[in-house]
């Protein structure tokens, strides 16, 4: 800004800046009134609450500080001098978590409604359409994104403040987001952007791959032609005389900074065999990855415990994938799964010692703090839990400077309930993002 | 038929429920069974014989055998022990069979997609099955690499694969790659190749195409290696379809070709003899009576089904001795169940080769050695003599008799289906639950 303004012409100096600074100083105050929400103050006090800061031992009864979307202090009320200009919650008999972060979405996407074929001749003009492949490894998720208020509120209810909205559709699904649920603007919302390339073990149909051998053929040669790809620009720049320039290739392009500069790809497992096809590919090409959904890891500890620096995003969706044979024994065993040996997922890889972190991916959101629960109920110890959805995320994504726990400089992403975080009755009343505090009323107090 | 199904699905979770529980499977792999008629295959047969198993491996087999201590016992008096049944010919146990959407897709491979969890393993179990060649199916001229499984209900995927077995690169010909017997869609284009012609002449040109990928990794390695390499030298790109058939030139992969009719079948003997590509065996086969001696001086095998011919146009001249006549011909014949169901019961497909001209001893070759020879395993299995794996099947009377059914199958000493078990435990759960549930 600075080199902008000495260009100026002295004669017309002081009065822009003037009118400048003025613009940049009034305009984000007077536009910071958000409809449905306390507009941010510039302090707040949690007073009288008991807190749980994940990093530290919980404080039985403390103070939380909060300025400018940021914690400024965290402690027992004793210890914690309240600034004058602090707003003061009185939050006796609540207690305060980190918000909790569901690392694996498909929140906000624009749905388009597809018209149905009605009659045989619509369906079969539909059908004999030559099909198009569904790969879109440069999609960046955000500009397909329109947050909506019901949304952010019924996950503000879960406790869930950060989520990672990845694409959905297709092999090399494109590029996710990371968003702070902090109102329905999508540019204040974003943490991180992109975040991964989201990698799907699915088929096409109609055409190549449609099938899973044809999927793990086409990855492998996507990733070398990648690597080859890059080769050549390297020695095109290098010496361009007597070198043909490559062929620009959007798709390759688009892989470069995953496959040759190790930004993080997430594979999407499905199954035990996903996860283990997955552990292959990231050995072979030295990729930097994450692999979600997951729900069977527990039956390839081994495996996981032999790739320990590879972080788990595992998904609270319990419904045993069609491939199992817990899947394959009809309806009652398959109830019967889902039920009692899925939700135990969590609480092996605890026992196994393998970090993970928990998401809501194919899950809405009461179905989300249901299994939630349910994993807790069978095993998975409360702090363990709390960790998984909240410094164990954060670090995946890198953000562990930013979110994750309740420590002085981090972003105010808190929650405030009645009731423990997993018990069957707990409410979230109140939920603070990026400082901006959100209030719900209690139900059937 | 829906209560059918219902009632199938029934058996099975009580079959899955009856495995996992695991209390039964003794995971020692030493086991002497005595007193049964001891079907060798390769040895004859032994009247109340013995067989000793140590460690997964036979130790010993003949009569009146003792076993070191805490070694499980299993009596089979009046009970026949043959080799476990080898299927040559399946796609069981995989989570998918074509990359339809290409007539050349060599790149791709079953043994990636292994899936252990597909109960189809236990049906085939259940009818003495212990290792199976699951294979890419036959919608592409060129398919997938295939691979070799034991049936180790259980275990993790990757315990299934039979390292020692050929790799196999499936190929097909006729009215599947022709896709004759499909509807043509308004709008969709036709795949090529429409023709038997067609299917000939792009293997041809695939095979060129990979010669000459072969010939620009030479070059690029040989530039690499010389004194002073070009600064501007790249290697070329690395071509997974390509990178197979190469394997197959060089002699690293087998061909197993599915095809029907005689004529395709001469046609890809000229292309193997062209190229140099050796055949493992030619799957269905119908019309091989017809080639068999060119089969036999090619030293090609069949892996075929036992009847059931004529449910399409080029299967019309397929006849039911095919098998008998091609083994009295001196071709390696196996018979193969191409199918989930049929698996459970490939011994009623060997004994229906008796009727056709086959002593009872041949038609039992054709499911357990010829197969480990097709699939390049006969040193490890396929008969029950000293030193191989102990992969056994017990059945009730002679496995080739109508009336037989499977008692207990074993792979590497490991009992992984016991009748007697399954339905004691299966009343048991009845009697606990006060009925089906």
């Amino acid at each position: 800004m600075n080199k902008h303004l000495k260009k100026i012409s002295p004669a017309f100096s002081r009065p822009v800046i003037l009118v400048f600074l003025f613009m940049v100083m009034v305009i984000p105050l007077a536009s910071s009134g958000r409809a449905g929400s306390q507009a941010v103050k510039p302090a707040y006090a949690l007073v009288n609450c008991r807190i749980f800061p994940v990093a530290q031992p919980v404080i039985k009864k403390g103070t939380i500080v909060v300025r400018d979307g940021l914690i400024e202090a965290v402690g027992p009320t004793a210890s914690i001098q309240i600034p004058d200009d602090a707003e003061i919650i009185e939050a006796s008999g609540l207690t305060a978590y980190p918000g909790l972060i569901s690392a694996h979405t498909n929140l906000f996407f624009e749905t388009k409604e597809q018209a149905q074929p009605a009659t045989p001749e619509d369906y079969l003009a539909a059908y004999s359409q030559p099909a198009e492949p569904k790969e879109f490894p440069w999609l960046q998720i955000i500009e397909k994104l329109k947050p909506k208020k019901q949304t952010v509120e019924a996950y503000h209810r879960t406790g869930v403040t950060t989520v990672v909205v990845a694409p959905n559709e297709g092999i090399f699904q494109g590029q996710s987001v990371v968003l702070n649920l902090n109102g329905d603007q999508i540019n204040e919302m974003v943490l991180l952007q992109p975040w991964a390339l989201n990698i799907n073990f699915t088929t096409e149909r109609g055409v190549y791959p449609s099938s899973p051998m044809g999927t793990l053929a086409f990855l492998r040669q996507k990733f070398y032609d990648t690597q080859h790809y890059s080769l050549h620009l390297q020695k095109y720049l290098q010496s361009p005389l007597f070198l043909k320039r490559p062929v620009y290739d959007p798709f390759l392009e688009a892989l470069l900074p995953f496959v040759i500069d190790k930004k993080p790809i997430v594979f999407e497992c499905h199954n035990l065999e996903e996860i283990k096809r997955a552990l292959k590919l990231i050995k072979e090409f030295q990729l930097n990855a994450v692999l979600s959904g997951c729900n069977e890891a527990w039956r390839v500890s081994e495996d996981l415990k032999s790739a320990a620096n590879i972080p788990l995003l595992v998904t609270l969706d319990f419904r045993p994938p069609t491939s199992s044979h817990y899947a394959q024994e009809g309806q009652t065993a398959k109830e019967k799964a889902e039920k009692e040996i899925y939700p135990a997922n969590a609480s092996h890889l605890f026992q196994e010692k393998i970090n993970f972190s928990l998401t809501s991916f194919g899950l809405n959101e009461s179905n989300f703090i249901k299994n939630l629960r349910l994993a807790i109920q069978v095993g998975l110890p409360a702090d363990q839990a709390l960790r998984s959805l909240t410094i164990e995320p954060a670090r995946t994504l890198g953000l562990e400077k930013q979110l994750g726990s309740l420590e002085p400089g981090k972003i105010a992403n808190l929650i405030l309930t009645r009731g423990d975080l997993f018990d069957e009755k707990a409410q979230v009343v109140k939920v603070m993002v990026d400082g901006t505090l959100f209030t719900y009323e209690e139900k059937g107090q | 038929m829906r209560k059918k199904i219902k009632k199938t699905g029934l058996l099975i979770s009580f079959l899955i429920l009856f495995l996992s529980s695991a209390t039964w499977l003794l995971a020692s792999g030493n086991l002497l069974i005595k007193n049964a008629t001891i079907l060798t295959v390769t040895g004859g047969v032994i009247p109340r014989g013995d067989v000793l198993v140590i460690n997964g491996l036979i130790e010993q087999v003949g009569q009146n055998l003792t076993a070191p201590a805490d070694v499980r016992i299993i009596d089979a008096a009046g009970k026949y022990l043959m080799p476990g049944i080898i299927d040559t010919h399946t796609h069981i146990a995989l989570s998918g069979t074509n990359e339809g959407t290409d007539a050349v897709t060599p790149e791709v491979n079953m043994a990636e997609v292994i899936n252990a969890d597909d109960t189809s393993i236990l049906t085939a179990l259940s009818g003495g099955v212990t290792m199976v060649h699951t294979m890419h199916g036959s919608a592409n001229v060129i398919g997938g690499t295939n691979v070799v499984l034991k049936l180790k209900w259980g275990q993790p995927s990757e315990q299934l694969v039979v390292k020692e077995a050929y790799p196999t690169l499936k190929f097909a010909l006729g009215e599947n790659v022709k896709q004759s017997n499909w509807p043509l869609l308004p709008g969709r284009p036709q795949r090529y190749p429409a023709t038997r012609l067609g299917a000939n002449a792009l293997i041809r040109s695939e095979l060129i195409k990979a010669k000459d990928y072969m010939a620009a990794w030479d070059r690029y390695e040989q530039l690499k290696k010389s004194e002073n390499p070009p600064a501007d030298l790249l290697p070329p790109r690395k071509d997974l379809r390509l990178e197979t058939l190469a394997g197959l030139l060089r002699g690293q992969l087998i061909a197993r070709c599915h095809a029907y009719v005689a004529t395709e079948m001469i046609e890809f003997l000229n292309l193997s003899k062209e190229f140099g590509f050796k055949i493992g065996a030619f799957e269905h086969a119908w019309e091989a009576y017809k080639i068999a001696d060119e089969l036999k001086a090619a030293g090609v095998g069949i892996s075929v089904f036992a009847d059931s011919w004529a449910y399409k146009m080029e299967a019309a001249e397929g006849i039911a001795y095919n098998a008998a006549y091609c083994t009295k011909k001196g071709i390696l014949v196996s018979i193969n169940s191409d199918s989930g169901e049929r698996i459970r019961r490939l011994f009623n497909e060997a004994g229906k080769t008796v009727k056709y001209g086959l002593t009872q001893d041949e038609a039992l070759r054709l499911i357990t050695i010829n197969a480990a020879k097709q699939l390049g395993v006969d040193h490890l299995v396929g008969s029950i003599e000293a030193g191989k794996q102990a992969d056994l099947a017990l059945f009730s009377r002679h496995p080739m008799s109508a009336y037989t059914r499977c008692e207990m199958t074993i792979i590497e000493g490991e009992v992984y289906f016991d009748r007697e078990a399954l339905l004691k435990e299966r009343a048991a759960a009845s009697a606990k639950k006060g009925g089906l549930s």
